[in-house]
């Protein structure tokens, strides 16, 4: 099996054969929902890092029993599979005001809803503040701390600044070979398709983070001898909320729009940005943290929006296409200014709303055809 | 009339309607409330936008004219129950989704409709819901108002959360000296809390009341919540909720009551429906009072102005209670806690919860608060009914759904 296809496996199951290989070590799996939980901390305490997805998940009955009909389904589905005990591979749980839906769907885990697979389970929602500024930083700098005792405290593990300096540089590693994936996004024939580089991002945050840099750097060198993607229409980014699912981004490249970069947080925003390597190490992940390219909980509108215009400049990019997972205010407003703004530039966007599960799928082909036919490279 | 006066013509009509009114009291309150915003237009003084969980003590020391948007949309729809269609339509036009709360649409509605007087400078908390924090990011995006956001940590009995929550009211003081262009005077802003003080004891004062049984005054103590988001801190304020105070201990006295025979007692943990002024009094004549609703719902320290710094100490620690700030601004606890103890305390027989769609924090509580009321032999009922948009629940839907709840438990 070539780096490539291994590394676009995991994104298609719960689990994979790198999980069950750090289990059978008596390794721990710490699940976070979001970008904004350092996953160095919890890498430096010894366990695995993963980022929470509900892949596998076919209905939401069980999570709809504490989530609403206005709840987005991706936290419906993720409750669910949480309720069907699908998440025992997890020795404990992170999370944080990241929206309206993450917040109540946690509430649900702290009030006993779940089948926990350990007692005690470490379950912990981080005050992350939505500024950006010094004070923001500061704060998330006493939060983080807080945060690696309370892992020290229930695991009776140490983390210590050399353990959480050794995992900033791993992770900063990671980052730099992604971007380094990215960057061969730029060519005039990209050799990775969107739906092979979200797979490959979901890899990132599914196996232990030294596997993975190191199956990265194989694959980038094979690269090297593949042949790019040229026949296409358009050349994209999308932008937008959770998606884990690369059949999304699949049915968007058939129709010839390939997605060259994005604005997604399994996506740029999850790597863009490294953490100082030589500073003290919990003040370093503070401000890489806050200070790194937001996501539309941050209160950091304009920020975003220039580095959108800007990913749309470096990677030449012809249309912008903003998915958004129905009842998601945050993508709602966000993607609607980011579609105003474009609509100026004179740069073709569109949103697409969707469900957790992918449906109606030929009204999507349709909308994605006639914007690739409004583009008209 | 000129240009000027032509525009917010609804509001203008209200205002008409209600400035004969001499008698401290809501009333007067709405009326004197708008009449200082008109003045401001007219005059080109600054307008700023407190979103409904930022009270206006800092501003009345500071001499600044509060315009809560919500409250904009709301006071309109006693006039006109569709009086927020257009502007929900027109922001929904302009690429806005449905699903956001209604009350944001029509903020985003009627700033690109010029339907309310642009801000000079907007306030808000991060809480309570995405809802908020991303339109005012659109509002300040639309206007270029400068925005000044009070961040909330959330959980504020940890590490120096309370400090940290300080600071942002700091900051907030510093970016209204700014933008004002004024400076604030800590004596006054004394003078302003003890006002403030003042006003809330009556204001307790008048929950305290609402827990008598029968009920003596149908409703939640509302007319705090009024004279915290337009006039806290001033006399005028103080004297408004203590003459709804003076209502309610006369009623008390004579042994008034709400209805000739209370049958039950609701728990209206959320916000009314704004355009659907009437269906308190219709449940009322079924024998149902409202003894709290979260409008009216308080729970404060007062403030210590011994010192400038115990007086910005005080009032940021109130800012964090303020009706639905106290409840949405971290886990659903908060938000179960307090509708439980308002039906322990004020001695509620049922629940009954308007199913904002847009609402996603509070509706996410939902279904652990039904766990819990199902266990204490609480009844709940929730529907689906739009506050500011009579379009998707019309007033008698929503009767039919509460009719047959009420008739259940008044069966019993
Ligand atoms: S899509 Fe929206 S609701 Fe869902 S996780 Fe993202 S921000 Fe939250
Ligand atoms: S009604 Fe609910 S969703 Fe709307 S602004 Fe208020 S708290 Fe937010």
């Amino acid at each position: 099996m070539t780096a490539l296809e291994e590394l676009t496996k995991p994104a298609d199951t719960l689990t994979n054969p790198h999980i069950e290989r750090w289990k059978e070590k008596d390794g721990k799996v710490i699940g976070y929902y979001c970008t904004y939980v350092p996953e160095e901390i919890i890498h430096a305490a010894g366990m695995l890092p993963y980022r929470m997805r509900a892949t596998g998940s076919t209905n939401s009955e069980l999570g709809d029993l504490y989530a609403s009909h206005l709840t987005c389904t991706f936290c419906r589905h993720s409750l669910d599979q949480a309720m069907r005990g699908e998440y025992k591979f997890l020795d404990g749980l992170v999370a944080l005001f990241s929206c309206d839906h993450i917040r109540r769907m946690f509430d649900a885990w702290r009030y006993g809803k779940i089948d926990l697979p350990h007692s005690p389970f470490y379950l912990r929602c981080l005050s992350v503040p939505f500024k950006v500024d010094a004070p923001a930083v500061e704060w998330m700098a006493g939060e983080l701390d807080r945060f690696r005792r309370s892992l020290e405290d229930h695991f009776q593990v140490t983390i210590t600044n050399e353990a959480l300096r050794q995992s900033i540089k791993t992770c900063n590693e990671k980052r730099r070979l992604l971007r380094s994936l990215y960057e061969l996004r730029k060519k005039e024939a990209p050799p990775v398709t969107g739906a092979e580089a979200l797979a490959i991002v979901i890899a990132g945050s599914s196996m232990p983070v030294e596997e993975f840099n190191q199956l990265l750097k194989q694959m980038l060198g094979e690269l090297e001898g593949r042949d790019g993607f040229s026949d296409y229409r358009a050349r994209l980014l999308l932008a937008g909320g959770e998606l884990e699912n690369p059949a999304y981004i699949r049915l968007i490249e058939e129709l010839g729009g390939l997605v060259v970069t994005d604005f997604l947080c399994f996506g740029v925003r999850d790597f863009w940005d490294l953490v100082e390597e030589d500073s003290e190490p919990i003040a370093a992940l503070a401000k890489r943290y806050i200070q790194r390219v937001s996501c539309p909980r941050m209160i950091d509108h304009p920020r975003r929006d220039k580095f959108v215009r800007d990913l749309v400049k470096e990677f030449k990019v012809d249309g912008v296409i903003i998915q958004r997972l129905k009842f998601c205010d945050n993508w709602g407003c966000e993607g609607t200014m980011t579609q105003w703004e474009a609509k100026k530039d004179g740069i073709p966007c569109m949103m697409l709303e969707r469900e957790y599960l992918m449906s109606a799928v030929g009204q999507m082909r349709t909308r994605v055809q006639a914007f690739l036919e409004t583009i008209r490279r | 009339m000129t240009e000027k006066a032509e525009k917010y013509k609804l509001h203008r009509g209200l205002y008409d309607l209600l400035k004969g009114i001499t008698q401290p009291g809501m009333m007067k309150m709405m009326a004197d409330w708008l009449g200082a915003v008109f003045s401001a237009v007219d005059e080109g003084k600054p307008i700023l936008f407190n979103q409904f969980t930022v009270f206006s003590e800092l501003m009345v020391a500071l001499d600044i004219v509060p315009l809560p948007p919500e409250l904009w949309q709301s006071s309109q729809l006693n006039v006109d129950a569709n009086a927020c269609c257009e502007s929900i339509d027109a922001a929904e036009e302009a690429g806005i989704h449905p699903e956001l709360c209604s009350a944001n649409k029509a903020i985003i509605g009627d700033i690109m409709l010029d339907k309310i007087p642009p801000p000079s400078m907007v306030v808000l908390p991060t809480f309570p819901c995405d809802n908020s924090k991303i339109t005012y990011q659109a509002v300040a995006h639309l206007t270029g108002a400068p925005t000044y956001f009070l961040d909330c940590p959330y959980w504020m009995d940890e590490g120096e959360a309370m400090d940290y929550w300080v600071n942002q009211y700091k900051g907030l003081i510093s970016f209204l000296e700014k933008h004002s262009e004024k400076k604030l005077d800590y004596d006054r802003l004394k003078e302003v809390a003890e006002e403030s003080n003042r006003c809330l004891d009556y204001w307790l004062e008048g929950l305290e009341l609402l827990k008598l049984k029968p009920l003596p005054l149908n409703g939640p103590f509302a007319s705090g919540y009024l004279a915290g988001l337009t006039a806290l801190g001033t006399p005028a304020a103080t004297e408004a909720v203590k003459a709804s105070l003076d209502e309610l201990r006369s009623r008390v006295d004579k042994g008034e009551t709400a209805v000739p025979e209370e049958k039950t007692r609701v728990i209206w943990f959320y916000y009314p429906v704004f355009w659907d002024a009437g269906l308190g009094d219709w449940m009322a004549q079924m024998g149902a009072v409202t003894a709290s609703g979260l409008v009216g719902y308080f729970n404060v320290e007062p403030i210590d102005t011994s010192t400038p710094e115990s007086t910005i100490r005080g009032l940021a620690r109130r800012a964090l209670d303020t009706p639905m700030g106290r409840q949405g601004r971290g886990a659903s606890d908060l938000w179960i806690d307090d509708c439980l103890r308002a039906v322990e305390e004020w001695k509620g027989d049922c629940v009954i919860l308007a199913g904002h769609p847009g609402c996603k924090w509070l509706m996410g509580c939902y279904g652990l608060f039904r766990d819990i009321a199902r266990e204490r032999g609480i009844p709940v009922l929730l529907w689906d009914v739009d506050l500011f948009d009579p379009r998707p629940c019309s007033g008698e839907e929503s009767r039919a759904r509460i009719e047959p709840f009420l008739n259940t438990i008044m069966a019993r």
